[in-house]
């Protein structure tokens, strides 16, 4: 089945790229609009099905986004399918997003009156490119966004991070006009009017290969040069090159980059390759013998000549050969992900639509077995084991399995949105209300309503009325006041524009003409035949203006004005200027405070008491401020300031306890004189609770006397003073546990409501083996675990149980840099910034950062990289005895188990959690680990599990042994 | 790419009698929130012959403008007569309205405007001098003719490369890097301002 599918609706423009979304169920294109560039998303299902074409309530066209300044080049969707990239001759590259909860609009002004079904929205512009901007790739699994410009050079976006650029690859001395990766992603080719084809690692970003023999021939020029690799990566098919004078399209294999084979046949150059996403093998037919078969590809090649030919690579002539099918060049090629279905479109303005069987083209492999293919010739995995594809088939066992995996699916959806396009998905709901009142009501008396001020300078000013907040993440927050724009909002839009959507004309083209033949596959399909209806748009304009008549002439004059800016009037943007130095002013001020705020906390640090987390440190500035500044030192005109604010803050630390953010300690030292001995008070207020203690002048400068007193938030002596060996250097308390690290190196833990020592005089010294490490940071948890943090980046708690220090963080551990885990990181459950885990790794932890660079090494490597990651993260959360962190650790570990595939590990880790299912006298389990029951985290990681369908056996023998012990 | 685009411009007192103001209802849509106005200016063009008979009717300053959907109408009084050619007053010309941010005008929209005499006695035989209290202005509000223009949307610092659609004048009037308190003196921005966050 072949059939046409037609061009921008209303009038011809040439169309230079095509791609099929990964889902099948739409299609960009890109090319030439009225006056700017254009990208299209175009609805499949009337090109896959005619009745679906005849149905008006089925949606044709989706979205047309007119934002490019010029001639878009190339559309393509990311592997994921929730973005699209495409690149122009405005130098830039758009990446796209669907906005998943606006309803449909027009695009105000343009001559369709077709509404937006969907709304897709630039999230980024990927500037860099200094001429147009020819082909766009994504790689495998995102990574990277590749573009290639006519200023000769490539350019890597880091697609994880946009607009961040990776790194620019320059070599090329012509206009690149094409790309492609390579199925793993080790290369990247590109091929240019250089008369080269270069291949570039992406190890290094180096080049790897320069060919250019078959291309020494090339004359001439092709407006694109889109090259492909093959899915099985052994082939790489060149656009245009030249063989004894014929063009070709240039095979070059892998192994060695030889270029000993090529695609013949067609009379002009090859503007585009395009192979099948699939690897296919014979289709075993019945009778014939079962002998294997070698699995080949499939490849479609477009021509300048207007044909386009589909080989196989097990034959020696073309598969097929379609001539004349359009007027002009073919510009791209786009494959379903089936295998069995193609797009192709042109520079006449048309796209045409091919449809393979299984008989022609042969047995699809399944991505398993692609998988293994690419397994045993680059020894890494294509993809994550649970994709759906190869799912599919699995039969699900249990019901509860069931239930998970359509939670799961339900979530995908609405997380990606991807929605349906028909009949069902627009069913209008009017109520864009605004506080009771409709849009209707407010358009009434809008005039009337809105604010209008005047600017210091006379200008007038009026405040819009928000009526409609953005919905994506990519937004500013909410706006008070307003309602989020609803996905019903069709018939706001309607409402919006009763004059543009009640004047399309009747000579408007009924939307889009989808004309398919039903000619089976021939060489040459009756082209004229199908062409989409030619549109009478035109006269529109004139007919309207009718009326008027008379002034033909003027109009043409005016027509100039539409399009020509004006000059710019001095007197008004002198006004602007002037308010932009204002607020820029305005700006500055607040960050010379912060900048003061910064000198403060730093200074204070130099008292090595900045030990507290520097958050409550932040929030406690303001009391703090008042006790330095304010009465202390005024009242003390003789004393020794600076030890006064360690003490103070040292204190402070104390009242932690309290968790109160407003408690004010006050010391006065030398408050009484009597009899020549000298005593401090220290005086506390928190909630207007007043307390005051006399103390012997020095008890509580530990620092001399070496004493340590502790009270209660109420001002009740806890301890009596305690003499310690050498000054204190750090002291926290947490919950009940007071934590003193000495200054010499020794650290000591009490737990005051026990009155037990949790740790006695433990030396630092075996941890600070160097002689040039120092504490930078100690901590206690809430469970009385010390923490200590030395100034080599690593960080160790001390386990009374195991009665040894054990390394908990490194921040030079490569280990974290490397770790990819982030497919595994859940939405709903928030990371733990704040457990001791966090803290002493770092509040930013920096896991992964390495991670999407390394996308080169081999997949087992940075499994096992993570693997190794995340255990150490487990177990120093447990060792912490950090419940919170320990859970998070432990569902993202189940996670990168699941999709990873680790049934042993996973097997072990749910068997050490159910534990022993019968009790006997012998057995050692303890049912609880860090304050969770463990049966109760089982049940959270089983549903993790379920995700996956391989480990559905697993699933159900510890659901039900889970059921099984709830009801004895 | 456009931070703001305009989603339906609604010709509000139309068709209308000369002189009465021009009322657009104007409903825009922005991508994140704008840290500078819009300014929006409603252009009569005089005569098709000529930009010297271009008039500003007035420009307005739209803001604050957050991320979302907007709208607001914008009124302005109708021409003044004395500026338009005699023979130009009766017949077809243009109306533009144009948006700018700093200073840069990144959206134009027209519309044609047709001005002709209700009476069919006057329309058959229109005086010499125009009779502009017997005008009908009629815009022709189903035709809006939309051309955008890229700018450059962030701070002045990075100035758009691409100078194809900016226009030149407008560039040297005002140079970027001058705005007063724009561009941080050297040494006050202190290294670790991000410390601060």
């Amino acid at each position: 089945r072949l059939g046409k599918a037609p061009d921008w609706s209303t009038h011809r423009k040439p169309i230079f790229s095509v791609d099929i979304h990964p889902d099948g169920t739409k299609f960009a294109t890109g090319g030439q609009g009225e006056d700017s560039g254009k990208v299209m998303i175009w609805n499949m299902a009337p090109v896959l099905r005619e009745e679906d074409e005849k149905n008006e309530d089925v949606h044709k066209m989706l979205c047309q986004m007119d934002n490019h300044l010029a001639c878009v080049n190339c559309v393509r969707w990311s592997n994921n399918g929730l973005y699209l990239a495409s690149g122009g001759d405005d130098k830039l590259v758009m990446v796209w997003k669907r906005a998943a909860f606006i309803g449909p609009s027009t695009v105000f002004g343009s001559s369709s009156k077709l509404a937006n079904v969907e709304q897709w929205r630039c999230v980024t512009i990927l500037r860099n490119h200094t001429g147009d901007v020819m082909d766009v790739a994504w790689s495998p699994h995102d990574v990277w966004l590749a573009s290639c410009s006519v200023d000769n050079t490539i350019v890597i976006w880091n697609a994880r991070k946009f607009p961040e650029m990776v790194t620019c690859l320059r070599g090329h001395t012509g206009l690149v006009k094409g790309l492609t990766w390579d199925p793993v992603g080790k290369y990247v080719a590109s091929q240019a009017d250089d008369h080269s084809l270069k291949v570039w690692r992406t190890v290094d970003w180096q080049m790897e290969a320069n060919i250019t023999k078959p291309f020494n021939e090339c004359g001439g020029t092709t407006h694109v040069l889109r090259l492909s690799w093959s899915p099985d990566g052994q082939y790489l098919v060149s656009a245009h090159a030249m063989n004894n004078s014929g063009p070709t399209a240039q095979i070059v294999e892998r192994d060695g980059w030889k270029t000993n084979m090529d695609f013949v046949g067609h009379r002009k150059a090859v503007t585009v390759v395009k192979f099948n996403p699939k690897i296919f093998k014979k289709k075993q037919k019945n009778g014939s013998s079962n002998k294997p078969s070698c699995p080949y590809c499939c490849c479609a090649v477009g021509s300048k000549d207007r044909s386009l030919s589909v080989w196989l690579t097990s034959l020696k002539r073309p598969l097929v050969v379609i001539h004349d099918l359009f007027d002009k060049s073919i510009m791209d090629i786009s494959w379903t992900l089936t295998g069995l279905g193609m797009l192709v479109c042109s520079m006449d303005g048309t796209v045409a639509y091919l449809d393979f069987s299984l008989d022609e083209l042969g047995d699809p492999l399944s991505e398993e077995e692609k998988n293994s293919i690419h397994q045993n010739i680059y020894g890494k995995s294509m993809a994550i084991t649970n994709t759906e594809a190869q799912l599919s088939t699995t039969i699900i066992e249990n019901p509860e399995m069931l239930k998970y995996q359509q939670q799961r699916q339900t979530s995908t959806q609405t997380n990606s949105a991807p929605g349906t396009v028909g009949p069902e998905s627009s069913a209008p709901k009017l109520n864009s209300v605004m506080n009771g009142e409709s849009l209707e009501d407010i358009r009434k008396n809008l005039l009337k309503k809105q604010v209008e001020t005047r600017t210091a300078d006379g200008r007038r000013r009026i405040t819009p009325l928000c009526i409609a907040q953005l919905d994506t993440g990519d937004f500013s927050p909410a706006l008070f006041n307003s309602v989020p724009i609803l996905p019903s909002g069709s018939s706001m839009s309607n409402q919006l524009t009763p004059h543009l959507s009640s004047d399309s004309s009747p000579g408007q083209p009924s939307s889009l003409g989808f004309r398919p033949s039903h000619d089976p596959m021939l060489t040459s399909p009756p082209a004229n035949s199908l062409k989409a209806l030619e549109d009478n748009n035109e006269g529109v304009k004139s007919t309207l203006l009718l009326t008027s008549a008379s002034k033909i002439e003027p109009i043409k004059a005016l027509d100039s004005r539409f399009t020509e800016r004006s000059k710019a009037t001095p007197g008004l943007t002198a006004a602007i200027t002037s308010t932009a130095g204002l607020t820029a002013l305005d700006s500055s001020t607040p960050a010379q405070k912060e900048c003061k705020l910064k000198e403060d906390t730093s200074s204070d640090s130099e008292d090595k008491m900045a030990s507290i987390n520097k958050n409550l440190m932040y929030s406690k500035r303001k009391p703090e401020l008042m006790i330095d500044g304010g009465e202390v030192v005024e009242k003390r005109k003789k004393g020794r300031p600076r030890k006064e604010k360690m003490t103070t803050s040292m204190v402070q630390s104390f009242t932690q306890v309290s968790m109160e953010p407003s408690v004010f300690l006050e010391v006065e030292n030398e408050v009484t004189v009597v009899a020549g001995s000298k005593l401090s008070q220290l005086r506390c207020s928190k909630d207007g609770r007043d307390w005051n203690t006399l103390l012997p002048s020095s008890t509580l400068e530990s620092v001399e006397d070496r004493m340590l007193s502790v009270f209660s938030s109420c001002g009740r002596r806890l301890l009596p003073a305690i003499q310690l060996a050498t000054p204190v250097s750090a002291l926290h308390c947490t919950a009940h546990f007071v934590m003193v690290v000495t200054a010499g190196a020794t650290l000591s833990v009490w737990d005051v409501q026990k009155q037990k020592a949790l740790v006695r005089n433990e030396s630092l010294q075996s941890i600070l083996s160097g002689t040039d490490t120092s504490v930078s940071q100690s901590l206690l948890t809430q469970q009385g675990v010390p923490v200590v943090g030395l100034s080599n980046g690593k960080s160790f708690c001390f386990s009374s149980s195991l009665e040894t220090w054990s390394l908990i963080a490194d921040k030079a551990d490569s280990l974290v840099q490397c770790a990819d885990f982030r497919g595994c990181l859940s939405s709903h459950d928030a990371p733990v910034s704040s457990g001791p885990l966090a803290v002493m790794q770092g509040r930013y932890l920096n896991a992964g950062r390495l991670a999407s660079r390394l996308s080169s090494t081999p997949h087992h490597m940075q499994q096992s990289m993570t693997l190794a990651f995340l255990e150490n993260q487990l177990a120093s959360a447990l060792t912490l005895q950090s419940g919170q962190e320990y859970r998070y650790w432990l569902l993202i570990y189940s996670r990168f188990l699941v999709n990873e595939g680790s049934e042993h590990r996973l097997r072990e880790l749910c068997k050490e959690l159910l534990g022993p299912v019968h009790t006997s006298a012998t057995t050692s389990w303890e049912p609880t680990t860090v304050g969770f029951r463990k049966r109760e985290l089982l049940r959270e990681v089983l549903p993790v599990i379920g995700e996956n369908l391989r480990f559905q056996r697993l699933f159900t023998e510890y659901q039900d042994q889970l059921e099984l012990l709830r009801n004895k | 790419m456009a931070k703001v685009q305009v989603l339906n411009v609604a010709v509000l007192d139309n068709p209308s009698p000369f002189r009465n103001p021009f009322q657009f209802e104007i409903t825009f849509e922005c991508m994140e929130d704008l840290p500078e106005d819009l300014e929006w200016k409603i252009i009569y063009v005089g005569s098709a012959e000529s930009e010297e008979y271009d008039q500003i009717l007035d420009s307005v300053l739209v803001g604050p403008v957050p991320a979302g959907r907007h709208m607001f109408v914008f009124q302005a009084d109708a021409p003044n007569t004395g500026l338009i050619p005699e023979s130009d007053a009766v017949g077809v010309t243009v109306v533009l309205i144009t948006c700018t941010y700093r200073s840069q005008e990144f959206i134009r929209i027209g519309y044609y405007v047709n001005n002709e005499y209700t009476d069919p006695e006057l329309r058959e035989n229109p005086p010499i001098k125009p009779d502009y209290t017997q005008l009908q202005r009629n815009i022709l509000a189903s035709n809006p003719r939309v051309t955008r223009f890229h700018i450059n949307w962030e701070g002045s610092a990075e100035r758009m490369e691409d100078s194809e659609n900016v226009d030149p004048s407008s560039n040297s009037m005002l140079p970027p890097s001058c705005l007063p308190g724009k561009a941080p003196p050297i040494g006050i921005l202190p290294d670790n301002s991000m410390d601060c966050l």
